[in-house]
């Protein structure tokens, strides 16, 4: 009897054991923030958290310098006038409302009632009803629901957003507020901070393409340095930084230029929120010196810079057969990011300024069905000279049309993707 | 014909043939002074140079090329920074990537013991922990065996299925240990109360030393059932069940072995974290975690030992206890699933067979075994052996001597030593393109902050530069052009297994060929991606 009373309270003894060991472990690892316990955390993908974002308006890159000589006022009134949004209503293609609300803004508005104004591009990305007005059921949704936010559905398919986070790159360099209401297809509750939030778990860094995410989390979440992804990796500016630095300059979308922009903009950023550490900014620094001396030898007589701009003096001396519009997005594109670059980035300002003259003389001679065509291309023009001007197309167009009416536009027949 | 303990001691107990005095007063004086306690049996020397031996060989094997050297960066790390990394801390192209360390103890001790004792230490070391494996079966399957034979067959088995692991000096050398520390304890013949306190404080040591501690909680846990189901067979009555000793000693013990675990850095989230590791994609790619196959020669092994036991089950009087069947069969299910799961398989296989066998064995030869004679000469010549089999190794030479061997003669002729010379006489610039074997290597020995693509801890390369790897290294469409993508201006390759490669590489027009030598080529990209 007495043993097996022995047994029973060493057998109960033991449970306790086994109670408390596990209450205990399970309170220290929840409140502790050693490496240890992060990297475990890091692990579960159900407890990814959140970034606080402190701003309910995206960063603005500003522009750095109001020269007429790169671009008059007519010359840019004449290239915007170019590139206004006017999309047929059906089957409008997303990439191509990305890039016009990028371009000219949440708050572009236009006399012509064929144009579509900021509000409505940007109701056309974040509003599945409208979507699905344009594109009807034969499309599957552009946005798409998960457990743990909104996602956009990109890549070649019919109806989609080109490319990965772009849709959200464009919306917040449009001036999006955060809490801006996104409808989905049974959701009414979600908000942009959703995207943003799933677009920085959702992340790969060494997926194909790096340059819309990286711009869209740096106009967001600074002073924040770094997140956490669903895969459990820890991510920081530097990485975005080192991704984007990483292999030959002509791998990137559109000749490798929207790496450069990408760039700039973090270099940008760190300027106000040191993003980067110190070692990354120099290597970063350093490349779009490596790329000035590059544009330096890369241009042609009339000013154009090749898309195989990254080849220098050879692009010049055994010109690639390329077709122009391939042209017009390298030039446009490297005057983009060089309108907000420092001025030690620059090539010689004579170069800037045939580079301007002749993207401006080539975007306004073309009808409006060939821009129609090269929308997405041509709207980086727009953009690019807005900035050389120290101003944004929206808020220029609306000075502009106070004294110019507005010419009523050509409805562009568009086909579907 | 076998040779029992027996047989061997009973040559030593012939009656002494009747010799003149003066010849008896001169045996007198050789008579076997020795104490009482420090005489041993003759079959102790046998197996102590068996042990000596497989000791002796094991300390003159070379460092493998592979893992070690990234284990051993990852101890010299935690030693540096005195705490345990959260992310990858040394290839660049994983920065970022949650690292839960199980290992982290064996790595530390791998560092420090390098620190003093340089390769022979390593040596050492990996000498010392197979040769504690033997010596534990060797001691189990005696005392269960009374027969020095099926002893040493028992041990023979395992280090046969082991034996491509065994080749390679890593942490999960420790987790075998510590298995088969576990395991031999847990079929003694007697149970030791002590056990109560040496099994809680070997579950908290195995926890830091490898991920395979839950190996050891399956083993507790298999052993409980399966007694539980003995005796709910015998008896019919649950009730018994409840009341048996060794069901409730075993139930009590995998507890305080599941407790025991939580003693380590990441508390009650390592068990998370070693479930989920084998759900790592990456890992598909790696020979050692395809399914086991006869193609493999420890598929062989498994083959022959499996027919082996069948055999022996069947003319074995010994009652089959359940909790065998379901090691055998758990760890024989999970080996067919990965071949890697074969370490943990052997030493079940070993002894089952052993048991088994050598009952077997006996019923058929009939034979009667008589207690063998004690001498002294045995543990002098067992004393002496130890002594040998010490001193003539590479670390033997180091402690008595201060002697270190050249680095070519203490690592794998795989090992790319006149390479990573190359490379740290012109460092790469950027990053460096290398086969998956050598990563370790390069960090180790390689210059500082080189950037290599992968090494052997896959799991914590990103899933997507992991497919990249394979890519290149199978040549496969637009290799090439990751490796451009990557920015790659340096591809090291091995010679053994990356001919066709190489071969591919020469004949490129962007790469030349830097440095060749029977282990490795190096190639520079002529107009590097800056």
């Amino acid at each position: 009897m007495k043993r097996q009373q022995t047994t029973l309270a060493i057998f109960l003894a033991v449970q306790i054991l086994v109670i408390a060991a596990i209450g205990i472990s399970f309170a220290v690892s929840s409140r502790s923030t050693t490496p240890t316990q992060q990297a475990l955390s890091a692990i579960n993908p159900n407890t990814v958290p959140t970034v606080a974002i402190e701003r309910s308006q995206p960063i603005r890159i500003q522009p750095l310098y109001d020269d007429p000589e790169v671009v008059s006022d007519e010359e840019l009134a004449a290239v915007l006038k170019q590139i206004r949004p006017r999309f047929p209503q059906e089957g409008t293609k997303p990439n191509y409302v990305e890039h016009a609300l990028r371009t000219w803004g949440v708050d572009a508005e236009f006399r012509d009632p064929t144009l579509m104004s900021g509000e409505k591009m940007k109701d056309f990305l974040v509003d599945h009803g409208r979507y699905l007005a344009s594109w009807g059921e034969e499309v599957k949704p552009l946005l798409v629901e998960r457990p743990t936010g909104v996602t956009i559905r990109w890549g070649r398919e019919k109806g989609g957003s080109v490319h990965h986070d772009h849709w959200l790159a464009c919306l917040t360099e449009a001036g999006v507020n955060l809490n801006e209401a996104v409808f989905t297809p049974t959701r009414r509750d979600m908000t942009m901070n959703d995207v943003v939030q799933e677009a920085l778990r959702d992340f790969r860094l060494d997926e194909r393409e790096t340059e819309w995410s990286a711009m869209a989390f740096g106009l967001w979440i600074p002073p924040a340095k770094s997140w956490q992804t669903a895969s459990g990796r820890t991510l920081t500016f530097d990485d975005l930084a080192r991704r984007l630095l990483r292999g030959h300059k002509r791998f990137g979308v559109c000749s490798g230029t929207h790496r450069l922009y990408s760039m700039m903009v973090l270099l940008r950023l760190d300027d106000e929120f040191e993003i980067l550490s110190k070692q990354v900014r120099g290597d970063v620094y350093h490349h779009l010196e490596n790329v000035r001396d590059l544009l330096k030898i890369a241009q042609f007589e009339n000013g154009v810079w090749p898309a195989n701009w990254m080849d220098g003096a050879n692009a010049v001396e055994n010109p690639a057969m390329l077709e122009e519009y391939k042209n017009v997005i390298a030039t446009g594109h490297h005057l983009e990011w060089l309108a907000i670059a420092p001025k030690d980035l620059h090539p010689p300002r004579e170069m800037i300024l045939k580079a301007a003259d002749w993207i401006i003389e080539n975007t306004t001679s073309k009808t409006e069905e060939e821009i129609a065509s090269k929308f997405t291309f041509y709207s980086h023009v727009g953009s690019a000279l807005a900035l050389w001007r120290k101003t944004r197309p929206a808020d220029y167009w609306r000075e502009w049309l106070k004294t110019h009416p507005e010419e009523p536009s050509k409805s562009v027949k568009a086909s579907k993707d | 014909m076998a040779t029992t303990l027996s047989d061997l001691d009973s040559n030593e107990t012939d009656p002494e043939p009747e010799l003149p005095p003066d010849v008896l007063a001169h045996s007198s004086m050789l008579q076997d002074r020795c104490p009482e306690w420090l005489k041993t049996q003759k079959s102790l020397a046998v197996l102590t140079a068996a042990v000596g031996f497989t000791f002796l060989v094991l300390s003159y094997f070379s460092l493998w090329h592979t893992d070690l050297w990234g284990h051993l960066s990852y101890g010299r790390w935690i030693w540096e920074q005195g705490a345990l990394p959260a992310t990858e801390p040394l290839m660049t192209l994983a920065n970022g990537m949650p690292m839960i360390n199980f290992s982290w103890l064996s790595q530390l001790i791998g560092w420090g013991m390098y620190s003093i004792a340089g390769n022979e230490g390593l040596q050492f070391l990996y000498a010392s922990s197979i040769t504690a494996c033997v010596i534990l079966l060797l001691v189990r399957f005696y005392k269960r065996t009374n027969h020095v034979v099926w002893s040493l067959l028992g041990v023979g088995v395992f280090l046969w299925l082991e034996w491509q692991h065994l080749r390679i000096i890593r942490p999960q050398l420790a987790g075998m240990l510590c298995h088969v520390s576990l395991l031999t304890l847990l079929v003694g013949t007697r149970w030791h109360k002590r056990n109560w306190v040496v099994i809680p404080v070997l579950f908290g040591l195995w926890a830091n030393l490898h991920g395979s501690f839950l190996i050891g909680i399956a083993t507790l846990a298999a052993l409980c059932v399966g007694r539980a189901i003995d005796v709910l067979r015998r008896t019919g009555q649950l009730q018994a069940v409840v009341k048996d000793n060794r069901v409730r000693r075993l139930f009590l013990l995998t507890e305080l072995a599941a407790v025991a675990v939580l003693l380590n850095p990441y508390g009650l989230g390592i068990y998370q974290a070693a479930l989920g590791l084998t759900a790592n994609t990456n890992l598909q790619d790696l020979v050692e975690w395809d399914a086991l196959n006869l193609k493999m020669k420890q598929g062989q092994a498994a083959g022959a030992i499996a027919l082996a036991l069948i055999f022996a089950y069947q003319f074995s009087p010994r009652r089959v206890s359940v909790a065998e069947v379901l090691l055998l069969l758990g760890f024989g299910m999970s080996a067919l699933w990965v071949s890697r799961m074969i370490v943990w398989w052997a030493p079940v296989a070993a002894y089952c067979l052993v048991l088994h066998g050598s009952a077997a064995w006996k019923q058929f030869r009939k034979t009667q075994t008589s207690p063998a004679e004690r001498q002294g000469k045995w543990s002098f010549i067992s004393l002496g052996l130890v002594w040998i089999c010490f001193a003539f190794t590479p670390f033997g030479n180091f402690v008595m001597h201060g002697r270190h061997q050249e680095t070519e003669r203490a690592v794998s002729t795989l090992t790319p030593l006149g390479a990573v010379k190359y490379l740290n006489e012109h460092p790469p610039q950027g990053q460096v393109f290398n086969t998956y074997e050598w990563g370790d290597y390069l960090l180790w020995a390689g210059p500082k902050n080189m950037q290599v693509f992968v090494a052997s801890h896959a799991h914590l390369i990103p899933p997507t530069v992991w497919q990249h790897y394979m890519k290149i290294i199978h040549t496969s469409a637009g290799w090439d052009e990751v490796l451009d993508q990557y920015g790659v201006n340096t591809v090291v390759l091995d010679q053994l297994s990356r001919k066709n490669f190489i071969t591919r590489m020469k004949r490129e027009e962007k790469w030349k060929l830097d440095y060749e030598d029977s282990t490795a080529a190096v190639f520079v990209r002529k107009a590097p991606i800056l």
